[in-house]
């Protein structure tokens, strides 16, 4: 049973949240890491053999230098792209990002629907609701990292290009 | 299902934290957890879909028919029950979307029934839920913690899956509030057996006192008549009690006014063939009360026992 809720109200403890945060993830790591949390990929009716998904997550960069997430690699997909989503002509276009992704020193990006994400093309499995797959994050100034367990999650919304006939991919 | 229930796990644990789940797309919604709470039960009908039936707990099954039903479809049944509550209606709404979100790959939405209970500190602490029809509802309920509670509630035996788990019977019960508001205060009391002030059994002076069923009035008449809820509902034996979890309801009311009202009324126990029904039987054969209480909705799920994190619930069930 979780706790009573705090009757000072939301305001105030997203306050105190935010004040505990910085101290936290420096004390998880003391010389500094790149880590990867909350991530999954997208279950949806794309994600079957030969279609795409993508995989997001938060990326947090402790290090006291820029990292640059340059692709990845999983048995699940033939192909994998660092992606960002922006308005081109006046439609949000996907594309890749020329040089990859940086995670500026000491900050977190996070890779999310209808934004930055790390796609995977040319499935080679279904990937299913509830599933795991295993996917390698390949950074330029860091180790690459594991992840073993990225669970699919039912998703919509947000990546026009799944469903959209007139989408364009600028690879 | 253990893909289904992975999902569920780990959204329930991120919500009772007042954290977003994962793939979220409101997370600013996740303002906090207002005890957010959550659990999952299978009913009879997933256990034979699935050909599970040696896994089901002992005493758990389809109820039987009660004379005073009327059941509907609509508020019925059931292969999955989730469970969601929480102190805030923003929170609960929010959690419930990702929960159904979650859920949609695996199968689709039988019944979604809303009901509430108190603003948290409306009530004095101690003072039970008060139902709509004014009565202050779940007295002499088994103390959660107790060792009282847990002989009521969790299944120690059994496959195991099941162990440290409970079973759940659940009742949508529509309240006739145009006709109970009729009786005058003395009327109601009798029906239920007690006070409507504060619950007191109409021998005693606090909810908490035991009725004294054997006691008369000068006029030789008993106290709490044959015909109270509150005789016919406790336990004549040491097995047929349950903890039970009131909620209200209220849907739209009629063009007429005539109120749409009454309980989603929940209990839990080790074994509803010994504890549920031989209490409901004995309402059924009579109890004043089911004049104006109709149950219009029913259904019975087994509810998993507890797990640690990293677990996934029910998993030695669906593995």
């Amino acid at each position: 049973m979780p706790p009573a809720a705090d009757n000072l109200g939301n305001d105030m403890r997203k306050i105190a949240a935010l004040l505990t945060l910085l101290p936290l993830l420096a004390g998880c790591a003391p010389q500094g890491t790149v880590e990867i949390t909350d991530y999954w990929v997208k279950s949806s009716e794309m994600s079957t053999q030969g279609g795409m998904t993508a995989v997001y997550g938060t990326i947090t960069n402790t290090t006291g230098d820029d990292v640059v997430l340059i692709g990845g690699s999983t048995d699940a997909a033939g192909v994998v792209e660092v992606h960002q989503m922006s308005m081109i002509g006046g439609e949000m276009k996907m594309q890749e990002i020329d040089g990859g992704l940086v995670i500026p020193a000491g900050q977190s990006v996070t890779l999310e629907p209808g934004g930055d994400h790390l796609m995977l093309m040319m499935l080679k499995t279904d990937v299913v609701a509830g599933g795991t797959i295993e996917v390698l994050f390949d950074f330029e100034g860091a180790e690459d990292i594991i992840l073993s367990d990225v669970v699919g999650k039912p998703a919509e919304g947000g990546d026009e290009e799944y469903h959209s006939g007139e989408m364009e991919m600028d690879n | 299902m253990l893909r289904w229930m992975t999902l569920l796990t780990d959204d329930i644990s991120r919500l009772a934290s007042g954290e977003p789940i994962l793939a979220d797309p409101n997370p600013e919604l996740a303002i906090g957890a207002a005890r957010f709470s959550a659990y999952v039960g299978f009913g009879p009908s997933l256990f034979r879909k699935l050909g599970l039936e040696s896994q089901m707990p002992s005493g758990f099954g389809p109820l039987p028919s009660f004379k005073v039903d009327q059941l509907q479809d609509q508020f019925s049944g059931g292969d999955v029950l989730i469970h969601i509550a929480a102190d805030d209606p923003i929170v609960l709404s929010h959690g419930t979307r990702g929960l159904i979100r979650d859920s949609l790959p695996f199968a689709s939405v039988r019944y979604s029934q809303s009901g509430f209970a108190h603003t948290p500190g409306m009530v004095p602490a101690g003072l039970t839920h008060r139902n709509l029809m004014g009565q202050v509802d779940g007295t002499a309920n088994p103390k959660p913690g107790s060792e009282d509670f847990n002989e009521v509630v969790w299944i120690e035996d059994g496959p195991a899956w099941i162990q440290g788990g409970t079973q759940l019977v659940f009742r949508r019960i529509a309240m006739q509030l145009n006709t109970w508001d009729q009786l005058g205060t003395a009327s109601k009391e009798e029906v239920i057996g007690r006070k409507l002030s504060n619950g007191a059994p109409l021998t005693g002076v606090n909810e908490e006192d035991a009725p004294d069923f054997a006691a008369r009035h000068p006029n030789g008449l008993t106290v709490i008549p044959d015909f109270a809820h509150i005789r016919r509902a406790s336990p004549q034996n040491v097995t047929d009690r349950m903890f039970r979890r009131p909620f209200s309801y209220e849907a739209s009311p009629a063009s007429d006014g005539t109120p749409d009202v009454g309980l989603l009324w929940t209990a839990y126990q080790r074994d509803m063939t010994k504890q549920f029904i031989p209490v409901q039987r004995r309402l059924d054969e009579l109890d004043l009360l089911n004049e104006w209480t109709v149950p219009i909705g029913s259904a019975e799920f087994a509810i998993a026992g507890g797990i640690a994190r990293g677990e996934i619930i029910a998993q030695a069930l669906f593995s």
